[in-house]
Parts: C-alpha cells; structure tokens; sequence
C-alpha cells in the first residue's frame, strides 16, 4: 500500500480527472447553448391539457418536473395569449390533468405583438364577403397571401416616408448652421420653406399610409383559446400562423428554416425578444470591420518595427513587455479611456469645431460607431502585435541574409519575403483580433453600443456611412434581453439562439486562427534551426 | 537604367525604413499613452483647491454700517446690506450700482435700523429692528435670457413681519425659519435666558384651502448654562443651541407647545463658548464653531449608552482657527462649510471627505463673507470697508485619500464605515466614494475563481502535458485554448440564468462534490490496479486514464445529486437556505459567489491552463528522460523534477489569469447582484470595480466626480494588472533563458 501511494498512482488519476472535469465542463456547457438555442425554433406539438376543475389549457410544454415537496409530477406550460392571461407561462400539477390531448386543429400564431396566441382558427372577415367563408383555414390563408402584395405597398409607402423624414432632418440641420453662422435671411428663409414643403408632403403620406392601414386592418381572424375565449386579430398583425399538431417532418424542417432565416434578415421585434437580429449582426460585423481597418495595419507596422528595425536592447524589451501586458489589462479600462479621450475628447471637439450649431445636443460627442471601432482597435492592437511578430520570428534569419546577399533592400526583402512567409502567422493575429473585438463586450456598452438603433449605420443616405450612429451588437443584445428586458422567462429562448450564434462565429474563427497558428508552426519549425 | 532603378529602390527602402520607425514607434507611444491619459482625467480629484480675487471695489465709507452681503450665481452682479435697511444692487464689472432697495418697506416713515441680522441659504434674512419688529427678508436673483444674453434682476419679497412684543422685551437674539410648506417658526432668545417660540403651522385640507393655526409658547426646561448661540433647521422643527460653558442642547419642535429636549450633553469638557452654530446642506449635521477656534460636526447617533436614543455625537473635527470663530457658511451645493474667525481668516472645508479646502489670511482681516450658491465664488468685506470678490475653483471637494480608501463616518450612519453609493435622487444628498467595498468585491470574486481555477487548470496542465497519450494531446490542447475564446457575455449568460438557478436547488450537491468526485478518482485507480494485471488490458497504453475515469465522474455527479438531499434532510432540516438563515444569519442570494467562482473560474482556466502547459512542456525531456530511467514513477518524475523546473512558468500562469480575474467586467456585472457590500460569505453577492465602472460610467455627468472616481478606479484596476502580468511576463522570460540551452 504505501509503495501504491509513494509511486503516485492515485495523483496521477486525480490529475486526469480534473481534466477530465474541465472538459466535461466545457462540453455541458456547450450542449446547454446547442440544445437550447437550436431547439427554440422546433415547432413543437401544442398540448391541450382538461384539468379536474373542467377547464381548458393549451400551449407547449417547456419543463417537467417534481413537486417542491415531492408529491407528483408538474409541468410548465408556455400558454402564450399574454393579452389574455397577463403571463406567457403557467404551471400545472399532474394531479390536476383530468386529459389530456393534442387537437390537430389547433393553431398557433406568432404576432407582432403580445407574443404567441394558441388556440383554434374560428371565422376570418374579409370586407366585402357577406357569409363568412366555409373553410376559415383555407381562407386565411389566401388571403394573407393577397394582403402581402398591399404590405408591400405600406412597406414602399413607408419607406420613401423615411427618406422623406431623412431630407426633412438634414435641411433643418442646414438651416440651424446658417442660423448659427448669421448668414442672410433669404437663405435660411428658402430652407425653412423646403422644410415646410417636405413637411407637409410628409402629411400627405401619412394621411395615405394610415387609410391603407386601416383599410388592411380590416381583415381580421377570430380564434378561440382552449376556454373558448375568442379574439379578433387583423392579419397584418400576424407574422405566421400554423398548425404544428399538422406537420410533418418535411414541414417542420421548412418551418424552421424559415425562422432561421427570420433570424439572419429581418429587424427585431417586442423589445428584441421576438424576431431576427439582423441589425445586431450587421452592427457587429460593421464594427468588427472597421476596428480591423484601424488595428490591422498599426499592429503590423508596429511589430515591423519592433522585430525588423529596431535594434534589440533594453528599450526594446521594455517595449514587448508593455505590449504583452496591454493585452492582459481589463477591458472596461479601455473602455473607460474610449469613452473620456474618442467621445468626450476628440468628439466633443469635432463638435464645437464643425457641429457649434447643433451643441448641446452631440453629434460625436457621444457613443458612436466610430469611436467602438477605435475603442476595440487599440484594444486589439496588443493581440496583432504578439501574433505578427511571433509570424515574424518564425521567419528563419538565413532566408532574410539569402535576400539581402542578392542585393535587395530590407524593404525589398520584407515585402517581397519577410511578409509572404510570415502571413499566416499575421492572419492569426488578425482572426484572434477580430474573435476577440466580436465578443467583447464591456467597454462597448460605454461607447456607444445601444439595445435598439433607429438606424443602421450604414444605409443609402448620403454619405452612406453614418460614423456617428449608434449600432446594435450581439454579446451586448444577449446582456439586454437576459438581464434588462421586462419579460425574462420569455426572453431566454432568444438569448440561447444568440449566444448559439455568437460563439459559433467566435469559435469558429478562433479555430482558424489556431489551425493557421499550428500549421506555420510545423511549416518552418524545420528550418529554424 | 539599372541605376535608377536601384536608386529607386534605395529610395524606397530609407522613406520606408522611415515610415515604419515613426509609424512604430507612434503606435507603441500612443497605446502606452492610454494609461497617462487616465490619470489626467483623474488628477484633478487631487489638485487642490484655487481662490483669485478678481474683484475689489469700495462697499461703505465708516456709516452706515455693512451688515450683509451677497452675489449671483454668475458672479455678476453683489449686493450690500447696510444697517438702515437699504440693499444697494452693484454691477460687477463696472463697480456702479444698478438699482437700490429698501427693506421692511411698509412703515418707509420709521428710521429703524437693524441690530440683529441672521441669515440663512442663499439669501433669507432674519432682520431685528431697533424698534423691536421682526422681519423676514429674502433677496432673490432672477436669471432670465433674452436671446443669448444674460440678465440677472433682483426680487425682494417680505416673508414675514412680527410686530414688537412688549410683553417679552427685547430679545438677544431672534431666529425664523419658513419651512417648505410655508409654516414659520419664529425663535427668540429672551434676556433671562428663556426661548420664546412662535410656531404657524400652515395646512392644506381636502379643498385647497390652507389654514394657518399658529401657537406660541415658552420653553422652560432648566439650562445647564446660558445660551450663547442657537439655530433652527429648514423646517422649523429642531431647535440646536449652545451655550457659554460647552454644552450643545437639541429641541424637537415638532408637537406644537409641547418643546422635547432631546440632547443635553456637555460637548466641550473645557467649557469653551460656543460661538456659532449653522445646519450643514440637508439638515442633518450640526457645525459648531467655538472661542478657541475649533470647528466640529455632529449628529446625532445611536448610542448605547442611552437606549439607543440618538444623542448628538461629535464626528468630524474641521481645521480650527487662531481665534474665535464668529460665521459659519455652509455650502449650499455640497456638504462643505466656509468659517469666518475673528481675526478675519476663513477656511473652507469638506465635512465628509475631511478635506481642507481653503485657508484665506486676509490683510486687511475679513468681516463678513458669503458664498454664491454654486459655491463658486466667495464675496467678502474686509475692516476698512473693501469687498473682494473671489472666484473658487473647487470642483471636487467630495474627493480626497480619506474618502476613497478611509472609513467615513457618514450621515446618519452610527459609525465609520466604507461605503459606495455614488447618488440619489435628493440634492442634498452625501455621496459616498469609498473604494474599499469595490476593491473588495474585486478580491473577494477573484479570490474564490482562483480557489476553483487554478487546481483545475493546473492539474489538467500537468495531466496534459506529462501523461496524456501524445495524439490526444494535439487535441485536448487546443479545444482548451479554444475555451480561451468564448465571450465573456456569454459565460455571464449562462451562469446567472443557466447555473444560479441549478445552484439554488443544489448547493449540498455542488460541496458534496468537491469531496466525491476525488474519490471517484481513488475508487478508479484502485479499480483500474486490480484489474490493469490481466493481460488483455495490458494493451491499454498509459496515457487513456481521462477517458476511463468519464464514467466515475457521472456516477460520482450522480452520487452528489442522490445523497444531496439525504444529507440536506439529515443535517439541515431538509431546508439548508432556510438553516443557513436561521443558524448562521447568513442570507442566500441567487446570484452569489458561488456562482461567480464557477463562472469567472471557468473563464480563466484556459489562461492558466495554456501557459502552465507551455511550462511544463518546456522542461526538457532529458531530464524526465534521466528521473524515469534511474527508476522513478512517472508521478514522482513529475512531483520531483517537471515542477520544480517549470515552477516560475506555473506561477506566471496564475498570475496572469488572476490579472485577467481581476478585471473580468460582463461575467461578474450579470452574475452578482451587484450589491457593495462587506462580506466574505460566499452566499452573498459583490460588487467588482470593474462592474461597478459598467454599471456607473453611462449616468457620470462629463467631468463630474464621479467620472473621475471611475477613472480613478480604472487606474487602479489598469496598475494593478499592469503589474501582475509585468511581474509574470519578467517570471516567463527568465525562464525562458534558463533552459533555451536545452533545446
């Protein structure tokens, strides 16, 4: 026995378990965001329960579990008709089911507000149709479909409403320079007047666009829930209406990915619970983009420097110490100085240089694209300096004297050599910068992330790119809805579907990055010595 | 034309020799920069305090005589009360007087002058006239804009007037209050030592219509000395009063004819006069300026030695004077009090912080002084008839060492304590800076991740690394620094929505672990010796003992869940959150420390797993190589000679994921309650510095202290990371040295 621990068998067997835990960790909590986030758009089968009091429950079952004290079994059902219920989710106990079954008319529909209504399809008006219509099912159908091409009408209307407002915004803020600057009245009075054209051509859309909306409006369905309790929903309010207990597995695979492309492309909805994420997606990729604009090239030119020109020394060392420490300090610090030196610093002086007229209401004074894409920037410079220069040192030094000994320069030599060879140890650095700047989050929050931009920032207004704007992002979108949203229980599906998407993008470009790494690793570990 | 070309070359080569030296060096200067640009937003917090006199013009000649004084919020324009009761308005800039008023205008045919005057806030006076009326005077500046230009007009309004009281003489001293509901209380000190008050109680009933009942009555209680001074508060219902041997009395007024003495305590055991008494901004600290030139605070406290009654308490001691203090202003914008002493010095001092403002030693010595309601600027009048117009710029008062890293004793606190609560939504609020609770949280969160991370990770380092089959190995590692990558949002997410709740149910289950699942381990090896002997396992390589103990771990988690319960109902009632409420006081929060541990544990675990691996692996194999072959097991190899040698590279592991700890911002903002509290319990919730600058910084006015004590706990997070990873990073490279000859 004592040899069986002095040799340390039992230690070895620990450490093994400690990594073993850790994996499992990991792979839990990767199965929890798969399942979760992967399972939300799954229509499953809706479940109408007849309790022992005679009443009626219908939705979806989203947990099973045992009693607090242990008597029986209970369920949570997700019952939707939040206009109705005043709650998304109810509770029942399993000795209260008297039945229970899955009606195969039973429908669900998702709508643009209120959440999901669940129950069955009654009777659907149409103007102009005296007897109500003999199949409901049938004729709602059809006629969403012809309402899609008067939506699309609302959506034109709609849209040169927007550009309107657009025109309408700037020519007012034209006006409030020349103001400012004193300039002669003829000029400003020519404004005012465009302005008071555009305003009341905007008027006359509205007047159009709200009697096309009633006038959509008037095509409604009536359902019932399970109690029997009806309620008349326009259907341009519903955004999709079906019959899970219906579909097939062809169907549902449709269904879904439909959502998923719901998802990816169209704006969100019910305080960003409901809906897609584009803007979140787009605002992310756009930030990325920029910050890589900004710390691509600085990281290169500095580790250049750092590993080709200067000469190895004290200074130096000092310098690469400095730059592998940046990269550990916190975050939110750089946030912090995002936000005292970009925002308030260099915008509160664009502001009182080139927008006096609009202060105190800041242009850049405030978060902004922009500054987030600097803010991330030097946050992630530190990253491409240590990748660059590893790529750099992995560059055998007798491939750089077999340059230079054929007589090209050092610059001849590093563009034409140097930078080839160690490209993938540059693009490294660039994937792990931008892995990195996708899922931060902290300091975003400071300058100028908000949970819900009116506009993208970037549209076909001139000049295209709106660097002022704030923007949408998806780690701080997975922040707001699970903590700062009104509705937690009914948020948290969202949640997993972003955090689904959001570390699927980051791991995957993380795996890049080490797969390059590991790859140039083998490529000149050969040749080094 | 091969010359040109080479020279074109040669051209290109020093413009980018060039280029890249100033662009490199640019870029390092500027990052490293970022930390000098934090530290001047927060160097003003410390700078002290500056006073110019920007203005000096003639008030009065000898007659009649100055009596008060007041400016602008703006600094534009002053005004000079003199004892005939007139207020001359005076133009800053061109030192001309712009209009004149007189007060106590309905009787313009008396030739009253004023005896007493008493003033309070920005400006209301309390007027004594020489034919024994009594009057309320409030002088107030009215800033309106035409345009863009300024104007400031004067209002002057009478709030009350009592008519000469023949029955009760002439009081020493008369002191009113209008309360914001408009009832006044009027107190007079009467010659025999015996306060007079008249108090009208104004009330709005159901209708609108407001009655004034108004009572009047003596206070009789029995003095321990005679008053020298007293004062009242906004309200009119607490009466403060000192007296010429050292004590300090307190009257609650707030039963009309019913005056209670709440305080009798002898403050001053030398019995010292008290000279001057004033309410500090929000009524509840009570100034104390006295003969020999001390200023003090007090409030009242809980006190054990009277059944816990609150008896007025002496808690901060403000800088003192040569000589008797004879004003005291408090600041009506902060929790700042500005003392006038006889000899015409003033100082100017933060009560909460215990910062010392201001010391002016004029000569000619001051007489009279006011603050302008910002407290920007500082009028005064000095003996021979100059008033000089200061401007101050004093934009943190709040902030100094004591307030920031000191206990505080804060407002109706009962002792000095650290506390952070940065606003409210009151003006007259103490804001209350302390980092220690922050700085706190930020050790207590990284303590325990560390406590979870650090065996974990560097277990898994050592197993990985030294045992591990080989091909296995080029897998396991980078899925772990693939771990590395997962946002910290994430994490955040799923340990306060995902695992809080799973913890809540399962706090027996999660300990019990702690202890199983390392004797799942004991079980296997035992296990796995007495069967490893047959010959058809002896296929099995060394280097499989991960995968083989995946089954004793879910039975040992199974095992956890079983005997949770059990133990639960064994030991604890079957309720322990409710045992641990009711045994140890201890309340359970969701989101707790537990839950951080796991959360922030797990987010550091790649780092330290990653550089601990790198360490390990550095140590040359020859050295393994010569311990196994001089018949060491491969546990004592590693125990003996691997981690002796890799030792510094471990330790800088650490470090470096206790730097990355400690600034940790998402995961602990969504995964704590957030709350700054004291405590080391691991049920309870924190808050980390670095939450705290997320959950603070976007209500930060620009400027404002606030935003610079954010900033300043940015510095403290940036230097202190700064310097772990420096000291890892110095670690690393030394060891980096030391056995690059091996290879």
């Amino acid at each position: 026995m004592n040899t069986f621990w002095r040799q340390g068998e039992p230690f070895v067997w620990l450490t093994a378990t400690a990594m073993t835990v850790t994996l499992l960790i990991t792979l839990t909590l990767i199965g929890v965001v798969m399942i979760n986030g992967l399972g939300y758009f799954w229509p499953s089968r809706l479940i109408e329960l007849t309790l022992t009091d005679g009443t009626h429950v219908m939705g979806r079952v989203t947990q099973e579990d045992t009693m607090p004290n242990g008597s029986g079994k209970r369920l949570q059902l997700k019952v939707g008709n939040r206009d109705l219920y005043g709650m998304d989710f109810r509770w029942i106990n399993g000795s209260d089911i008297h039945d229970q079954t899955y009606p195969v008319d039973a429908v669900a529909v998702e709508r643009m507000e209120y959440g999901d209504f669940y129950g069955y399809l009654q009777t659907v008006t149409i103007p102009g149709l005296l007897k109500p219509p003999a199949d409901p099912w049938d004729a709602l159908s059809d006629t969403r479909r012809k309402l899609r091409r008067k939506e699309k009408e609302l959506e034109a209307i709609n849209a040169k409403m927007s550009k309107l407002n657009y025109r309408q915004r700037q020519i007012r803020l034209k006006r409030q320079k020349l103001e400012y600057q004193k300039k002669p009245h003829v000029e400003i009075k020519k404004l005012t007047d465009m302005e008071v054209q555009l305003g009341q051509a905007f008027e006359e859309m509205l007047v159009t666009h709200n009697q096309k909306i009633e006038e959509l409006r008037r095509y409604t369905a009536t359902f019932a829930d399970a109690n029997g309790q009806t309620k008349e929903i326009p259907m341009v309010d519903i955004v999709r209406v079906y019959r899970p207990n219906q579909m097939g597995v062809g169907a549902k695979i449709g269904f879904y990915a439909g959502k998923i492309k719901e998802l990816l492309l169209s704006e969100p909805r019910e305080s960003n619970t409901e809906g897609g994420l584009f803007p979140a997606i787009f605002g992310t990729v756009m930030m990325v983009f920029l910050m890589s604009l900004f710390s691509m090239p600085m990281g290169v030119i500095a580790s250049i420097y750092l590993r080709e020109y200067a000469k190895e020394g004290l200074f130096v060392q000092l310098v690469r110490i400095a730059v592998n420490n940046l990269a550990g300090v916190p975050s939110i610090v750089y946030g912090v100085f995002g936000l005292g030196f970009f925002v308030y610093g260099v915008g509160g002086s664009i502001d009182h240089l080139f927008f006096p007229e609009r202060l105190p209401t800041p242009t850049f004074g405030t978060g902004g694209i922009l500054w987030a894409s600097l803010t991330m920037a030097l946050l992630t410079v530190p990253v491409v300096i240590v990748a660059t220069e590893e790529g750099l040192a992995a560059v055998p030094q007798g491939i750089r004297e077999g340059s230079l000994a054929l007589g090209a320069t050092k610059f001849q030599t590093l563009i034409k050599v140097v930078l080839p060879m160690a490209s993938p140890g540059i693009l490294t650095g660039f994937i792990l910068a931008m892995a990195r700047a996708a899922g931060e989050v902290a300091p975003l929050m400071i300058v100028g992330v908000v949970k819900l931009a009116p506009a993208l920032p970037l549209d076909a207004n001139f000049p295209f790119f709106h660097f002022d704007r704030k923007f949408m992002h998806l780690g701080f979108h997975i922040y707001d809805i699970g903590f700062q949203s009104p509705n937690v229980e009914a948020a948290k599906p969202m949640v997993y579907v972003t955090t689904l998407l959001l570390v699927s993008v980051v791991l995957l470009m993380s795996m890049t990055a080490i797969y390059l790494r590991n790859s140039i690793r083998k490529k000149y570990q050969t040749g080094a010595f | 034309m091969p010359d040109s070309n080479i020279r074109r070359a040669l051209v290109a080569d020093s413009i980018a020799r060039w280029v890249i030296i100033a662009g490199g060096v640019f870029i390092i200067i500027s990052v490293i920069a970022i930390l000098f640009l934090i530290l001047h937003v927060t160097w003003p917090l410390f700078q002290s305090t500056k006073a110019q006199p920007v203005q000096e013009f003639k008030a009065s000649g000898s007659q009649p005589a100055v009596l008060a004084l007041g400016v602008d919020e703006y600094l534009e324009t002053a005004f000079i009360l003199d004892n005939t009761g007139s207020i001359r308005i005076i133009d800053l800039e061109t030192e001309q007087m712009i209009d004149q008023h007189r007060l106590y205008s309905a009787r313009q045919d008396s030739h009253a002058t004023i005896t007493g005057i008493d003033s309070y806030d920005n400006y209301i006076y309390n007027v004594q006239w020489s034919d024994s009326t009594f009057t309320m005077e409030a002088v107030k500046t009215v800033v309106s804009f035409e345009g863009s230009v300024r104007q400031i007009n004067y209002e002057f309004q009478q709030l009350a007037a009592f008519p000469a009281d023949t029955l009760l003489g002439i009081p020493r001293q008369t002191v009113a209050r209008q309360s914001p509901e408009g009832g006044i209380t009027k107190v007079s000190l009467l010659a025999d030592n015996r306060f007079h008050v008249t108090q009208e109680l104004a009330e709005t009933n159901l209708f609108g219509i407001t009655t004034t009942t108004t009572s009047t009555y003596f206070i009789e209680d029995e003095l321990p000395g005679d008053i020298a001074t007293f004062t009242l508060d906004h309200s009119g219902q607490t009466l403060y009063a000192g007296t010429t041997n050292g004590y300090l009395l307190r009257w609650d007024l707030r039963e009309p004819d019913v005056p209670v003495l709440l305080d009798e305590i002898q403050a001053f055991n030398d019995g010292r006069t008290t000279t001057a008494l004033a309410l500090m901004l929000g009524d509840i600290s009570l100034v104390v300026g006295d003969e020999t030139g001390e200023v003090s605070i007090w409030f009242p406290v809980r006190s054990p030695a009277h059944n816990n009654q609150r008896k007025l308490h002496r808690i901060h001691t403000l800088t003192a004077h040569d000589s008797p203090v004879i004003q005291l202003l408090p600041s009506q914008r902060h929790k700042s009090v500005l003392s006038l002493s006889q000899q015409g010095d003033i100082h100017f001092d933060h009560m909460t912080s215990g910062r010392h403002i201001l010391t002016l030693e004029n000569d000619p010595p001051v007489q009279l002084a006011t603050l302008s309601l910002r407290s920007n600027g500082l009028l005064t009048y000095t003996a021979k008839g100059q008033a000089v117009l200061w401007k101050l710029e004093n934009p943190h008062p709040e902030a100094s060492l004591k307030a920031f890293f000191g206990k505080v004793w804060y407002e109706s606190y009962d002792q000095p304590e650290y506390i952070w609560q940065s606003s409210s939504g009151s003006t007259d609020f103490e804001p209350k800076f302390s980092l220690v609770p922050l700085m706190f949280g930020t050790i207590k969160g990284t303590f325990y991740a560390m406590l979870f991370a650090v065996p974990l990770a560097l277990l898994g380092a050592i197993y990985t690394s030294q045992f591990m089959y080989p091909s296995w190995r080029k897998l396991v590692k980078p899925s772990v620094e693939i771990m590395a990558a997962i946002p910290s949002v994430v994490i955040g997410f799923l340990a306060a929505l995902w695992f809080a709740p799973i913890v809540e149910g399962a706090v027996i289950p999660i300990f019990l672990s702690f202890i199983i699942i390392p004797l799942m381990a004991l079980v296997a090896v035992l296990l796995w010796q007495s069967i490893a002997s047959q010959p058809s396992f002896k296929q099995i390589e060394k280097g499989y003992e991960f995968i083989l103990i995946v089954p004793f771990i879910l039975v040992g988690v199974y095992l956890c869940s079983w005997l949770g319960p059990l133990l639960e109902e064994m030991f604890f009632a079957g309720d322990f959150k409710q045992w641990l409420f009711e045994e140890l006081n201890t309340r359970y929060d969701q989101r707790n420390n537990i839950i951080i541990a796991f959360g922030l544990g797990f987010a550091v675990i790649p780092i330290i797993f990653t550089i601990a691996d790198d360490a390990l692996s550095n140590v040359p194999r020859s050295l393994s190589a010569a311990s196994l072959a001089l018949g060491a097991s491969r546990w004592q190899t590693v125990w003996k000679v691997v981690l002796p040698s890799a030792s510094p590279g471990i330790f800088a592991g650490v470090m470096i994921g206790f730097g990355r700890a400690i600034g940790e911002t998402m995961i602990v903002l969504m995964a704590t309650g957030n709350t700054p509290i004291i405590d080391w319990s691991i049920f309870n919730g924190m808050r980390t510095l670095s939450a705290n600058i997320a959950v603070e910084i976007p209500e930060a006015p620009f400027n404002g202290t606030l935003y610079r004590v954010l900033f300043l706990s940015a510095v403290i997070l940036f230097v202190s990371t700064f310097i772990i990873n420096t000291a890892a990073e110095l670690v690393r490279q030394r060891l980096r040295k030391k056995y690059g000859r091996f290879q």
